[in-house]
């Protein structure tokens, strides 16, 4: 077992994936090595297929990794058993889709109570929602609802069950800048309340300066990193 | 080959599997059809080629004995184009390996070939020599089941005279393909011998020279059937004749006739439920795909494809699905024809049966499935021909959902979200909800429907041997005899129990139709038979008051209590009005018990039996036996537990092969139908289950929501599929039901039991595929999809 540092949330070592492909292995990501401190704010930067999405995904227990190892508080990712991986996302990880991902039978309180069903120590569904706002929505469906709307609810849903860490995957992707706005205060707003360590990836640069750290990506790699010193406020954001 | 034709190709490949359900249908009741019409048409061409072969008599006469001159009298008669004089004479013969005797017809050959009729058809061996006394060419079917082989020798006794023959060939015959045992109408192989001897040595044998006591005719094509056999009734009359009957009347051809009826009525029943299904699942799923490939057609008829362009590849998709059905059902039709054809080769004993192929029955299957399913996709087709352009370019939104009456019930018990979606799921589209829970109703119903017959059985000789007949064993008298020859069979070894019985043939007649028939006699305080009532309380019987069956009733069109007229055709030959005085019911036969002293005095004849109902001793039947053989007043014996076990020998052969044909079918149905509904609502909500993977719900808890609707349907649909089951099974009561065996629709727990079962298996199976399936989805590409 690897030192375990307190304040480390991921020890990412020598990370690699590559999918076999008809024209040969895809290399998505080359090798990567990153620490991420527990309620460090992070922002993924890239082109698409540079190999954010891909690192999420294993971050995230979607996805293994071909070669390397990915500790998150003292264990490893990389192999661990599918039903490891389920309680993992079930217990630590919170996710925010680009395309929402409602379940669209479900009212905004059941979609939200789906996730508090079988959680350990859930937040209660009302309180989840009444800080994305939605206070007033809880008893309307996805299709009801507006796109902002609707990635509240999902914000709300991801947030609900308390997680360490919440991942954002082009959050605001689907939205106008101004309602992209308002979801992206609501993800800040509720990670802080709940502490959790959250990564958005994006491909919009004017979004990187609401992180602590902003990780630029190409070919695989991490190619930079940049610390801004004062975060910003997404209300000063425009893109 | 066009790009939208391509596109079609490839949609079809894409959902290949579910098109091969459905095909699969489609080709069930295409095969059903096939199957049904080709064994039928094999048949009756065996049949037909036989009769002409054999030169099959079409008229079929029996008297005392009369002269052969009388014969030449027969020819005369306008309309006969050939008379075969015989004589034919029972007896009962004890045969190595069976403990009660068998019933020996002695069948004289003709003295020319020329001009014979019913002709014996040698498979093996050779005929008797010329002039040779003592041999004898036996029924094929009576050396296969006994186990006597050619050169072994038997002995019968006919008129007080032992003959002894030795088997020298074995022989089909047109007339004996199924010879019925006399008191049960189904056929007993082992304990029914005929043997054919050379007309010197029978009429020596029988005391019968220069004569003969049957008559077998054949009748010009123009001849009038009705009037020949009225001429020879007249002709016969004196010389003890009983009524002459036609072809449709001889037992075996009319055995057969029934085994016909029973594969044209399943050619009929079934292929039609089967396609109606397939037409259904079609439907669903191409409505499914052109839910699916919404933005698509949008797209085409945006890039300026016509409405109909759209749509033409959903109809073409349908009718290749239907098309391959058709021929997957033509060869597999084609194929169980063959193996039913093979079956029937052992159980119908014709010498030459070749399968057929009915080109009628495929063209005509196979056009109506290909119609179900274009017709099936017909509606989804003009969906998508009437979709806007517009919706191509439309932002993906989320399906519509309201909060609908199910809901006020799930917020009262407090369902979970799991729970939840599935309800809503179901509610948001009741149609297929429906279609999937009536197919599997339907699934549920034909299996119970195949299933019953065998119960039905049970229920069948449970009534006729066990409670309407309670005798274990009864023996006939070559004549009527008095009462008294009844003590002295009760005095054989074994006997406990000894009643008297009188059977006449006699034609019951009312108003509109006559009906040839046997006429039972029973003492008044009869304790081995009886007729029962519809609660199985016996009927008492009294005075001149006749009990007649239902189903007797029925067919002459009279009721309880009306008169009906009675031509007794034996001995004097009386006619007289009887009165109805209770009904009786009965799956077999037609019958008419009547008090037989009544019976007696209206024959005005004296203490007269026909036969004996016994109880024997199960520990000295062979004792009993013995006796009876060395009895020379005894014509024919039959046994209760022979009687049966052949009733289920027979039976079990004619429908079990068809019956296992049909559970496949039904179980095919249900698979059918889980397959494609579990497929398509595993299309609709795979974005949905990948989500709940994500947030960290388990395969098991994803699988309890995709399997949850399944299931629901599955359970709501058995309710549904047992009383649709018991109207198939009323209707295949109705449909199958002949004369020698009526068939009740008994649906009895363990049929349900065994419908269920397979139901569940078919259901568990679909259920494990889309398990796999949802344990293979992948959590990436399936979110990074917009829908």
């Amino acid at each position: 077992m690897a030192h375990v540092n307190s304040d480390t949330c991921y020890e990412v070592r020598g990370l690699a994936k590559s999918y076999a492909s008809e024209a040969g292995p895809v290399h998505a990501l080359r090798g990567v090595d990153l620490d991420v401190r527990r309620g460090e704010m992070l922002v993924l930067l890239g082109p698409s297929g540079s190999g954010k999405s891909t690192l999420l995904n294993i971050l995230g227990g979607l996805d293994r990794a071909s070669a390397g190892s990915v500790l998150f508080e003292g264990r490893d990712l990389a192999t661990a058993s599918d039903r490891e991986l389920t309680l993992y996302r079930r217990r630590s990880v919170g996710f925010v889709f680009q395309f929402f991902n409602l379940t669209p039978s479900l009212t905004a309180r059941e979609n939200v109570a789906l996730v508090t069903e079988i959680a350990d120590d859930p937040l209660p569904v009302e309180q989840a929602l009444g800080m994305v706002g939605l206070q007033h929505r809880m008893d309307h469906f996805p299709a009801q609802l507006s796109g902002g709307e609707q990635q509240r609810v999902a914000v709300a849903r991801a947030i609900a069950k308390r997680p360490a860490v919440l991942f954002c995957d082009e959050p605001t992707g689907s939205l106008d800048s101004d309602t992209g706005v308002t979801v992206l205060e609501a993800i800040l707003e509720v990670s802080r309340d709940v502490g959790a360590t959250t990564l958005i990836v994006t491909h919009n640069a004017g979004i990187a300066a609401i992180a602590d750290r902003v990780l630029r990506f190409s070919n695989g790699r991490i190619h930079a990193v940049e610390v801004n010193a004062t975060r910003r406020a997404p209300r000063e954001l425009s893109w | 080959m066009s790009t939208l034709a391509a596109k079609t190709r490839r949609d079809l490949w894409r959902i290949k599997w579910q098109a091969l359900a459905i095909a699969v249908l489609i080709g069930a009741g295409v095969a059903v059809s096939v199957m049904a019409y080709s064994s039928q048409e094999a048949l009756q061409a065996a049949r037909k080629a036989y009769y002409a072969q054999t030169r099959f008599a079409d008229v079929f006469a029996g008297l005392v004995r009369a002269p052969l001159n009388i014969a030449e009298r027969a020819q005369a008669i306008e309309g006969v184009t050939a008379v075969d004089p015989r004589i034919v004479k029972a007896g009962l013969m004890q045969v190595p390996g069976l403990v009660r005797p068998a019933i020996a017809r002695l069948v004289s050959l003709p003295v020319a070939e020329r001009g014979a009729l019913n002709r014996i058809r040698v498979m093996q061996g050779r005929l008797p020599a010329p002039g040779a006394s003592d041999e004898a060419v036996a029924l094929r079917t009576f050396l296969d089941a006994t186990g006597v082989r050619l050169g072994d020798r038997l002995s019968t006794v006919i008129a007080g005279r032992r003959i002894s023959i030795v088997i020298v060939g074995a022989a089909l015959a047109p007339e004996y393909v199924f010879v019925p045992a006399p008191d049960s109408a189904m056929p007993d192989d082992r304990h029914q011998g005929v043997f054919w001897l050379n007309r010197d040595a029978l009429e020596h044998a029988a005391d019968m020279d220069g004569a003969f006591n049957a008559l077998a005719l054949t009748l010009a094509p123009s001849a009038s059937q009705e009037a020949v056999i009225a001429a020879v009734d007249r002709l016969l009359a004196a010389y003890g004749g009983t009524p002459a009957i036609g072809r449709a009347d001889q037992v075996s051809n009319a055995f057969l006739d029934a085994e016909f009826k029973e594969l044209a009525t399943s050619g009929m029943i079934f292929p039609p439920i089967f396609l109606a299904v397939a037409a259904a699942l079609v439907h669903l799923v191409m409505s499914r795909l052109v839910e699916a490939q919404r933005e698509q057609i949008g797209l085409l008829k945006a890039f300026g494809y016509s409405s109909f362009a759209a749509a033409a590849p959903i109809a073409a998709m349908a009718g290749v699905i239907g098309l391959v059905g058709a021929l997957l059902g033509g060869v597999i039709g084609y194929g169980f024809a063959i193996g039913i054809t093979d079956l029937y080769a052992d159980y119908m004993r014709f010498p030459v049966l070749e399968p057929r192929f009915n080109w009628l029955s495929f063209a005509g299957a196979a056009g109506v499935g290909v119609a179900a399913c274009v017709a099936g996709a017909t509606i989804a087709a003009l969906r998508a021909a009437r979709l806007s352009p517009s919706v191509a370019m439309a932002p993906p939104s989320p399906a519509r959902y309201q909060l609908g009456p199910l809901d006020r019930l799930t917020r009262m018990i407090g369902l979970t979200g799991p729970a939840k979606m599935v309800l809503r799921g179901l509610e948001r589209r009741p149609w297929r909800a429906a279609t999937t829970t009536a197919g599997f109703a339907v699934s549920i119903g034909l299996l119970l429907a195949t299933q019953f017959i065998f119960d039905a059985l049970d229920e069948v000789l449970d009534h006729a041997y066990f409670r309407a007949q309670r005798w274990s064993d009864i023996a006939a008298f070559a004549e009527p005899r008095d009462v008294t020859a009844v003590h002295a069979i009760a005095r054989l070894p074994g006997v406990l129990a000894a009643e008297p019985v009188r059977v006449v043939p006699a034609t019951l007649a009312s108003a509109l139709r006559r009906e040839r028939m046997a006429l039972t006699g029973l003492e008044v305080d009869a304790t081995l038979a009886g007729p029962l009532n519809d609660q199985g309380a016996a009927i008492p019987l009294a005075g001149e008051g006749l009990v007649i069956s239902q189903a007797l009733a029925n067919r002459l069109g009279v009721v309880q209590g009306e008169r009906v007229l009675v031509e007794i055709t034996e001995g004097r030959r009386p006619s007289l009005y009887l009165t109805v005085r209770a009904l009786t019911k009965d799956y077999s036969g037609l019958s008419a018990y009547l008090e037989r002293r009544a019976l007696n005095r209206l024959l005005k004849e004296g203490d007269i039996a026909t036969g004996a109902m016994l109880i024997v001793d199960p520990s000295t039947r062979r004792d009993f036996y013995a006796a009876l053989s060395d009895t020379p007043m005894i014509a024919g014996a039959s046994s209760r537990d022979d009687t049966v076990a052949s009733y289920r020998v027979t039976m079990t052969q004619a429908f079990r092969s068809t019956i296992i044909f049909y559970a496949l079918f039904a179980g095919a149905i249900a698979l059918g139908v889980a397959y494609n509904a579990a497929r398509i609502s595993l299309s609709e909500n795979a974005r949905d289950l990948a989500t709940l993977e994500v947030l960290g719900f388990t395969h098991g808890e994803i699988l309890q929501i995709q399997l949850g609707e399944l299931i629901l349907l599955a359970l709501a649909s058995i309710p549904i599929g047992v009383a649709l089951g018991w109207a198939l099974a009323n209707g295949v009561s109705l449909a199958y039901g002949r004369d020698e065996m009526r068939i009740p629709a008994t649906v009895t727990p363990r049929a349900i039991g065994f419908a269920i079962l397979v139901f569940a298996a078919a259901v568990a199976s679909t259920a494990l595929l889309i398990a796999r399936r949802v344990t293979q989805l992948n959590l990436v590409t399936v979110l990074k999809t917009r829908e």
